[in-house]
């Protein structure tokens, strides 16, 4: 079955930048689609516990964007979908669309969750939890996912038929199909996001290796209220840490993985997270590992204070090597930057890398749409035109531009959104309302 | 128009009123016994269901409203979640698509207002959450539909500030179709990026840069630039601000061939602002050589009016006469753009103005400059500069007790953000050009944080730059060194890169990196009611939510009167500013808050007392009517003007004035309510 | 159960049987997963049939690795079996029993 859609704007990536830019052209007036790979929208600030500088639950800034994006009159959104192709010239692109299956009818479904409830198989939560909870082989993504309606994980289905007796709706079809949706559109939004740094990449760190040595996103969802735990428990034995390390510039300022820039958002998230986990664990003794502490945007030095006054400790230091004793704990290689370099050896209970950002996609192939040499999606003229690529009609926002935190990739996609409405605005021939020319005038007096 | 209301005191349906209380992930639930506070409120009359989830605003916590308003008959709404502020919007907008009208619902404010403040007693808490909740329950029972007040809006925006931010949204919002008004209080456009010689993170000339985006700006038919010009008053509100206009004359009209002869005749000479007074001007001057408007400008504090000048250029050209203009715009929103100014050290901070060798970044940015008053070369006082040492955080992330406050008290606790990477890349251009000069970098932490600045950071480890690495707390120390030292100055640093050592490091010029404060506007703050913070910047409602609104509907921010940024930044914030006046001003209507008076035209005598009371101008006035055969006088109110505070409430002796959507019988049954006596609960903590 | 009832269900468990088929090689996998599952959970459910337990205790008296544990014990909770009840004395360890009724949601 296949669909067509004219629209103004299509807007690839459902994160924070992707929806924001989303409501920003719909409140406009224009009709957008919004396609995310992924069964919610959300993005990685979905996964997110509280957020800096604000310490507003993350939650709370989210969920009520998703949402409206769900539901703006002149939105589609198209989650488990994906690019296909993308042909056309500037300003006229004709987009192809897949809508993977679900195996669950999404009109149909209600996200009561009842076939989730007697699914007889487990997995491992990677996409949501890192591997550290579970969630069943028919499940919905999270509970404020958007749309919250269950898929299956096909690959892992024993065909019970349980869910199949337990759904009340019949929404489940064992026998869907991808289906397909033709898009015309004038303008192409790519806010198609980040991936963390792999944290086993740094070898000498051991992450993926040593069980309590864990990145910045894992301890989200330790400290989130919806993550699997619920609770802060190192993953070997599930004990309340009371001696946690943070390792700065895991992946980031590395020449040696190739990633030569700065992250951005690590000095501040590791701040963040040691100030929540000093108040959720009041007892905990919390270093930070660092080489500069960049806390730069609005209201973090003050941030950055407050970490100080509240007892967390930095430490200017570049860590070496992580090993662990016999009961998992792991051990710090360190040279301190502020001594000399003198090279001192600390034990703590949990280590968390603080991994940086990689770019979530490379659009080239797609879109042609080159990227810089970090990954990142190339821009001609990044001081006075930073939502600009290399190609007309397509735009680009948030952390596919490059690493950034959400106040910043907020802003981008509303920079994205006038940067777009401008170009669909000139292209479709001044259709919208245009605003009586008066006679121009420079006036000097 | 608010509704026109018959029955005062009863409402006209039988309320059935959902209640629901957020956990907000925690931060409520986590003091507040929400589950308790829940099944509590089920209890109380007219409460059909009464649910605690763990985020209301999520769409599973909007579904739930939803289907109760569709299938339970769910007609009144009360939730108890985060502040209003957050998402008051939210709900109603939920409330609405369930065919609900939005505003016959009421947000409880149950974490600023409670989980907040008293997380030390979680019982209390409890109790409290409980009483406000009952307070909104009983509010709801009182509840009327209303309608926004809906205006026609001016399709036109101000843009206050022609520096790069302001250019850029004006751009943006004059593409969009809507009119722009740009107006600059200086003589040229362009702001402080004029005055740099080059700008990471591209390494671009910056003027070069900066010309293309002003043609693009001069091309677009829809934007109309005024230079000299300030605000003097504004009036009204989104969608319909009238503002006067000033502007200052320029005196001198378009170029003239032999400018330059008109120039050298003028007596006076002044310091020039735009490098910072490294150099002079005369009072008949340009900012800078290719400034848009080209044409020169009078300085009309200093001329005295000699007319040595006017003698000079063609008949016509200066007019050392001219007056000041004023004239009136009505816009429907206004960005404020009016930028930020450089920190001042103090006399004798790290050697400012004491010793003439100490300069600033910006300072810098001029002596090198091609076109600036050494024509680049890297001279000072006539002798070329050898070694330098550039000191971080001059007026930045100061430390109360530390720093010297400046002359208000105040010190800049903040990062300025841009003074790291924009040292970098000034110490990486001495080095090209005075290849044999020492660099010293005297530091706290290295802040290169945006995309290609870390490239910045190692070119200039690559360049020789040497590290220092000081804390705040033992600010580096700037003095004269002795008659015999071949160097002029000392400065004397601990070094936290080595054991904490002092060293004394001899140079030829000092380079504080001064950081950002706010333009000063206090006029613009007092006329538009916008807040500063406390870093004195510009406001935002909420940082992630509206990161570019004030709370002053209809006024947005762009650039660095918000807070320190790059350009890059600024003209991100500008676009975010553009797409805002759009969405506002693009269906020529705006929406208020239907919160205004509302008359009873039984009870009105037309006593006159809610107009002489009304602080707002022209909200309330009074008018003749004429019904069957008898002429009365009424109270009207106009609603646009309205800002529902309810001061006419209270004066009106008929109880004839009141405040839709906040009434009287609605406070009295809120007050009523909230000292009430809990329902007990058996099981309940 | 009236006669389309049973046929409808007839129906379903014939295509349930052709799935499992066509997709033998994933169906055993997964069915291969399912039983590891099922035997962790027993031993885990008669390990944990008294007092509560931190999860170094069930692995010392399951003898199974203490992270793998902790995931089922996270599982469990997740879907209601398993129910958080205190900590041990040193607060160190939260404790885990399983849930008299399973809960859900
Ligand atoms: C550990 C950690 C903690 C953090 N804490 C904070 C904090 O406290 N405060 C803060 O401000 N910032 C924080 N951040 C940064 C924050 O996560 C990012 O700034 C923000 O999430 C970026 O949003 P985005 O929309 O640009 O990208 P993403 O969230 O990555 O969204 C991109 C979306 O695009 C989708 N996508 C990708 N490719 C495609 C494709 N080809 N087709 C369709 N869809 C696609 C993805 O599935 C994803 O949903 C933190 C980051 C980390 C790693
Ligand atoms: C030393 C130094 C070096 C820098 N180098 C770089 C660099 O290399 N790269 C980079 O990206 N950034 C750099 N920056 C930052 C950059 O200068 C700013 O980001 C940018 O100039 C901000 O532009 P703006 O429009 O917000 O403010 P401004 O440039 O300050 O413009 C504000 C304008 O508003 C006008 N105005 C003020 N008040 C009023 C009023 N009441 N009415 C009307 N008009 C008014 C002012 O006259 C001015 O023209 C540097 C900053 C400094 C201090």
């Amino acid at each position: 079955m296949t669909n067509t859609l004219k629209i103004d704007a299509l807007v690839v990536g459902g994160g924070i930048a992707g929806m924001q830019a989303s409501l920003d052209l719909a409140d406009q007036g224009y009709q957008v689609a919004l396609v995310e790979k992924n069964p919610s929208v959300g993005g990685m600030m979905a996964g997110l516990s509280k957020v800096f500088p604000t310490l507003d639950c993350c939650s709370c800034i989210t969920t009520p964007k998703m949402s409206a994006v769900a539901h703006h009159a002149n939105i589609s959104l198209m989650t488990y979908s994906e690019v296909q192709s993308v042909m056309g010239n500037e300003g006229d692109y004709q987009v192809r669309v897949m809508k993977k299956p679900r195996y669950v009818i999404e009109d149909e479904c209600s996200g009561c969750r009842s076939c989730e409830m007697v699914c007889p198989l487990d997995l491992p939560d990677y996409d949501n939890e890192y591997g550290r909870g579970a969630h069943r082989v028919i499940y919905v993504p999270f509970s404020t996912a958007v749309p919250q309606k269950a898929l299956i994980d096909i690959d892992n289905c024993i065909y019970c038929g349980k869910c199949l007796k337990a759904c009340t709706t019949n929404a489940i079809d064992f026998a869907q199909q991808p289906e397909y949706v033709n898009i015309e559109t004038t303008s192409i939004v790519l806010a198609t996001g980040y991936k963390t740094t792999p944290y086993d990449a740094k070898k000498e760190y051991g992450g993926g290796r040593l069980r309590n040595v864990v990145h910045g996103m894992m301890v989200e969802r330790l400290l989130a209220p919806t993550g699997a735990y619920g609770r802060q428990l190192r993953p070997s034995d599930g004990r309340q840490p009371d001696n946690i390390a943070y390792v700065q510039c895991a992946g980031s300022r590395d020449l040696t993985l190739g990633v030569d820039y700065c992250s951005r958002v690590c000095c501040m998230y590791a701040i963040k997270q040691a100030m929540l986990l000093a108040g959720a664990l009041p007892m905990a003794d919390i270093t930070i590992y660092y080489m500069d502490i960049r806390a730069f945007g609005k209201g973090y030095e003050q941030f950055y204070e407050n970490a100080k006054a509240m007892g967390i400790q930095f430490v200017k230091g570049k860590v070496a090597r992580i090993t662990e004793d016999e009961n998992q704990n792991p051990i710090l290689r360190v040279e301190l930057i502020d001594q000399n370099s003198r090279v001192v050896e600390r034990k703590h209970d949990l280590a968390v890398l603080s991994v940086g950002m990689l770019p979530g996609f490379d659009p080239n192939s797609m879109y042609g749409v080159p990227v810089d040499k970090d990954g990142f999606i190339k821009a001609p003229n990044p001081n006075i035109s930073p939502t600009l690529t290399m190609r007309e009609g397509i735009f680009a926002t948030g952390t596919a531009t490059g690493p950034m935190d959400i106040v910043d990739s907020i802003i981008t996609a509303g920079a994205v959104a006038a940067e777009a409405a401008a170009y669909i605005q000139s292209h479709n021939g001044h259709r919208q309302l245009v605003a009586e020319q008066t006679e121009r005038s420079v006036t000097h007096a | 128009m608010p509704e026109k209301d018959e029955s005062q005191a009863k409402p006209r349906e039988e309320p059935r009123i959902g209640v629901y209380v957020c956990n907000c992930g925690g931060n409520i639930g986590n003091v507040v016994a929400c589950d308790n506070v829940a099944r509590v409120l089920g209890k109380l009359p007219n409460v059909v269901t009464s649910h605690s989830h763990m985020f209301m605003c999520s769409d599973p916590g909007q579904n739930l409203i939803i289907d109760d308003i569709k299938e339970k008959g769910v007609n009144r709404v009360v939730i108890g979640a985060c502040s209003l502020f957050l998402h008051e919007q939210t709900f109603r907008s939920a409330v609405e698509r369930a065919g609900l009208n939005p505003y016959l619902y009421y947000h409880v404010g149950l974490r600023e207002q409670v989980s907040w403040v008293h997380h030390d007693n979680p019982k209390e808490a409890t109790d409290k959450a409980t009483r406000m909740m009952m307070g909104g329950i009983a509010k709801a029972r009182y509840m009327r539909p209303l309608e926004p007040v809906r205006l026609d809006a001016g399709k036109h925006a101000l843009v206050i500030g022609g520096g790069v931010a302001g250019l850029r949204s004006a751009l943006d919002i004059a593409r969009r179709g809507l009119q722009v008004t740009l107006i600059e209080k200086s003589h040229y456009l362009g702001g402080h990026m004029a005055q740099w010689e080059r700008v990471f993170p591209t390494h671009q000339k910056a003027r070069v840069l900066l010309k293309e985006l002003i043609e693009r700006v001069l091309a677009e038919p829809n934007i109309t630039i005024h230079t000299g010009a300030q605000v003097v008053r504004t009036q009204g509100y989104v969608g319909n601000f009238q503002i006067k206009i000033r502007q200052e004359p320029r005196g001198v009209h378009g170029a003239f061939p032999n400018e330059q002869e008109a120039v050298a005749v003028c007596p006076i000479k002044q310091r020039r602002e735009f490098d910072y007074g490294l150099s002079t001007r005369k009072a008949i001057y340009r900012a800078y050589n290719g400034c848009v408007p080209e044409s020169l400008v009078i300085d009309w504090e200093n001329c005295t009016k000699c007319g040595e000048c006017v003698k000079v250029a063609p008949e016509g050209m200066i007019n050392l006469n001219e007056e000041a203009r004023e004239f009136d715009l009505k816009v429907g929103a206004v960005v404020l753009a009016t930028g930020f100014k450089p920190y001042e050290p103090l006399y004798g901070e790290m050697g400012w103005k004491e010793f003439p060798e100490v300069i600033t970044l910006a300072q810098l940015h001029r002596l090198l400059d091609d076109e600036g008053p050494s024509d680049g070369k890297f001279y000072w006082n006539g002798h070329p500069v050898r070694d330098v040492a550039i000191i971080h955080c001059v007026g930045s992330r100061q430390i109360e007790g530390v720093h010297r406050p400046q002359p208000d008290g105040n010190v800049n606790n903040y990062c300025s953000r841009v003074c790291c990477t924009a040292s970098m890349s000034m110490a990486a251009l001495i080095r090209q050009k005075a290849p044999d000069a020492k660099v010293y970098d005297i530091y706290e932490d290295i802040r290169t944080y945006g995309r290609g600045h870390e490239d910045y950071y190692r070119n200039a480890g690559k360049e020789q730059v040497t590290f220092l690495r000081y804390f705040a707390e033992e600010i580096p120390e700037v003095m004269r060194a002795d008659e015999s030292a071949d160097r002029p100055l000392l400065v004397k640093v601990k070094d936290h890169l080595t054991w904490g050592e002092t060293i004394e490091l001899p140079v030829d010029l000092v380079v504080l990196a001064t950081g950002m404060m706010p333009n000063p506007v206090d006029d613009l703050i007092g006329m538009f009611k916008v807040s500063p913070g406390n870093d004195r910047f510009l406001l935002e409602v909420h940082p992630k939510l509206r990161p570019v609104e004030t709370a002053v509907n209809g006024i947005v921010l762009a650039g660095t009167a918000q807070g320190p940024m790059n350009i890059q930044e600024s003209c991100a914030a500008a676009g975010a500013a553009a797409s805002k006046v759009a969405a506002l001003l693009i269906q020529g209507e705006v929406e208020l808050e239907p919160f205004v008076a509302v008359v009873d035209p039984e009870r009105c005598n037309g006593s006159g007392k809610c107009i002489e009371h009304c602080p707002q101008e022209e909200a309330l006035t009074l008018e003749t009517f004429t019904e069957n055969g008898r002429t009365f006088q009424r109270a009207v109110v106009t609603p646009a003007n309205c800002n529902g505070c309810g001061v006419c409430a209270g004066v009106c002796p008929n109880r004839a004035i009141d405040v839709a959507g906040w009434r009287l019988d609605e406070f009295e049954a809120m007050v009523e309510a909230i000292t009430d006596e809990i329902p007990a609960m058996e099981g309940a903590i | 159960m009236t006669i389309t009832d049973k046929e409808a269900a007839q129906k379903r468990t014939a295509m349930l049987a052709d799935l499992r088929k066509e997709r033998r090689e994933k169906v055993e996998h997964a069915q291969s997963l399912l039983k590891g599952q099922q035997a962790v959970r027993k031993t885990l459910s008669r390990v944990m049939q008294g007092e509560p337990r931190s999860i170094p205790e069930i692995a010392a008296a399951t003898n199974l690795p203490p992270h793998e544990v902790l995931w089922h014990i996270t599982a469990m909770k997740k879907y209601g079996e398993v129910v958080e009840d205190g900590m041990d004395e040193d607060f160190a360890f939260y404790l885990y029993r399983l849930a008299k009724e399973p809960i859900h949601e």
